[in-house]
């Protein structure tokens, strides 16, 4: 038998490439998707995320069904059945959970494990970590609302009478509309989120509190605006999680009223209303963290 | 090699709490051990090293580049274990380590084998798919360690390594940091416990209340320590003629404590001894411990 030798590798010294600020930035992002999803992290972390995923590409699925039975019967009935914007209504409810879960989890636990000294001791700014999660939390999101449409679209365009190609052909506005409806969510949503988990250090918390803030703001702010003082109507513009949806009407058909509409405001101020929240929110967290740095 | 640390006239304040106060000095390579009591400004100057303080006046240089100017720069050739809590109870040592390197610019796929060399290293090989929560304090420490050493830094920034660790776990962390001196690692540990400086570095800055009390090679230090000294008679003599050269002098019957300082004072005594015809017995030079100093608080 030969004799067996064990040798120690000691500390070895790299010499190899050194990506700097760049590669940082890629590993908090890659990081922060993998911490959305539960990658790499114990198993009842991934049942979440991905049982809400499971059910908006689900849903999508079960939107093509429907317009595969229905038109079997009666081809123009299918007018009526809900498609891109429908849904969108359908999964916000999936999604607004998902975000409620994701957003908490990508800043408090570095906050709060004092993770965030070691990131700071790496070429890494704060404006460097803050885009990195920014970037992560917008990927899955966006994914999560443009993949069940994606599978909608393709399915639609499956049982199109006047086939796929030509279905797809004739519905190339979904191409820009479906993403500049998901930004608008993804903006609102990750906004507020994100500001939350800036100052909240409990993931539950931060979660109840992301949608106490749409549902409770949205109905408080309904009410006040009703009230017949003057001004008031400007009060429905705090209902901030009405303007994505009311830009998601203004692309695939009205479905209801939202408070902002109600107080005769137009789309381009929920427009407005979305970016000038998505830039308060970004000062605010980027202030914050500069002073935790 | 020039210094890993240059600090010229180095001022920092929180406010109207002074943190440092014209601080002056130069580090050279090897193992530097940065002690003071708590408050004394030790994590403020490892703050200022890695540009995340800015000083209030004064300047500072790491690895021959300026932190407030190219922090960056510094930080990618740093390595850093914090003191407190820093590490994602959620993760596997493994994947936190390999993060780490990314985090430090290393390639993906170089970090996962550089986790797993420094791991071992720290010898946690067989726990490094273990989630960190599950670990205890010891092998927490050694996480720490391992992420501020796996993307190879050219400086190791040390705060209170052994803290919190029992005296078997404090050992082992200890023979750990002699052990990266010995791959030419540049290590500057910052501890209140002065007996894990002495066992680990071969420089030493003492900081007191922000201000320097000394900063030079450990085994200098030892030279500082005090003669004792035994006459035949006339020991106040003796005592007033060192005294006048500016020593202290603890005189107890027919011995004299003199010092602490260096070997200048053997000399002295000598000449003092013969001027009083006070008889010289003996002789003798005691070693100076880092908490002799730096309970005398001397500045040098």
């Amino acid at each position: 038998m030969a004799d067996q030798v064990i040798y120690d590798r000691g500390y070895r010294s790299y010499d190899g490439a050194r990506l700097g600020p760049k590669g940082a930035r890629r590993a908090v992002y890659k990081d922060g998707v993998r911490r959305v999803l539960g990658l790499g992290r114990k198993a009842r972390q991934k049942i979440f995320p991905w049982t809400l995923i499971v059910i908006a590409i689900v849903a999508a699925a079960v939107f093509v069904g429907i317009h595969w039975a229905i038109g079997n019967i009666e081809e123009s009935m299918r007018q009526e059945i809900p498609t891109y914007g429908g849904l969108f209504d359908f999964y916000s409810g999936i999604s607004l959970l998902f975000i409620a879960l994701a957003g908490p989890q990508l800043l408090i636990p570095d906050r709060t494990r004092g993770v965030l000294s070691v990131y700071f001791s790496r070429p890494l700014t704060v404006d460097g970590y803050l885009t990195s999660k920014v970037g992560a939390f917008a990927t899955v999101v966006a994914a999560i609302y443009i993949l069940p449409q994606v599978v909608l679209h393709l399915g639609l365009g499956l049982i199109a009478e006047e086939g796929f190609l030509t279905y797809l052909g004739n519905n190339l506005d979904i191409l820009w509309k479906v993403p500049v409806t998901t930004l608008a969510f993804v903006l609102v949503h990750g906004a507020v989120v994100f500001a939350l988990s800036a100052i909240i250090d409990r993931t539950g918390i931060a979660a109840a509190a992301f949608l106490g803030t749409l549902f409770a703001g949205a109905a408080v702010a309904g009410r006040v605006a009703e009230a017949g003082f003057p001004a008031a109507r400007y009060f429905s513009l705090l209902a901030i999680d009405h303007h994505p949806r009311i830009i998601r009407d203004y692309f695939f058909g009205d479905t209801i009223e939202y408070a902002p509409e109600a107080a005769g405001f137009e789309v381009w101020v929920s427009a407005v209303v979305i970016v000038g929240l998505a830039a308060l929110a970004a000062w605010f967290v980027r202030f914050r963290y500069r002073r935790l740095a | 090699m020039s210094a890993i640390l240059e600090v010229d006239d180095l001022t920092h304040d929180y406010g109207e709490v002074l943190a440092l106060s014209g601080l002056t000095l130069e580090v050279p390579p090897g193992v530097t051990g940065l002690v003071g009591a708590n408050g004394a400004g030790k994590t403020t100057m490892l703050r200022l090293m890695l540009g995340l303080l800015h000083p209030t006046s004064g300047s500072m240089q790491v690895l021959g580049h300026d932190p407030q100017r190219e922090p960056l720069v510094v930080r990618s050739r740093i390595g850093y274990m914090p003191e407190g809590e820093c590490l994602p109870k959620d993760q596997t040592a493994a994947d936190f380590v390999s993060y780490a390197a990314q985090l430090a610019g290393i390639p993906s796929h170089e970090a996962k084998r550089r986790s797993s060399e420094t791991l071992f290293l720290v010898g946690l090989e067989e726990e490094r798919f273990r989630f960190l929560g599950d670990f205890s304090t010891g092998m927490q420490q050694r996480v720490k360690l391992a992420q501020a050493i796996v993307h190879d830094p050219d400086l190791l920034l040390l705060d209170e390594p052994a803290s919190g660790l029992d005296p078997e776990g404090r050992t082992q962390m200890l023979d750990l940091i002699r052990r990266l001196s010995d791959f030419d690692v540049n290590v500057i540990v910052s501890s209140h416990v002065l007996t894990d400086i002495e066992q680990t570095c071969d420089w030493v800055v003492m900081l007191d209340a922000g201000n320097l009390l000394r900063s030079g090679p450990l085994q200098g230090f030892e030279k500082l320590g005090t003669v004792l000294v035994e006459v035949l008679e006339h020991p106040d003599s003796v005592a007033a003629a060192i005294r006048e050269q500016g020593f202290d002098v603890v005189v107890d019957g027919l011995r004299l404590v003199v010092g602490p300082g260096d070997e200048s004072i053997e000399p002295i005594v000598v000449s003092a001894v013969a001027a009083a015809g006070a008889g010289l017995v003996r002789m003798i030079r005691g070693s100076a411990s880092l908490e002799d100093l730096f309970l005398n608080r001397e500045t040098v």
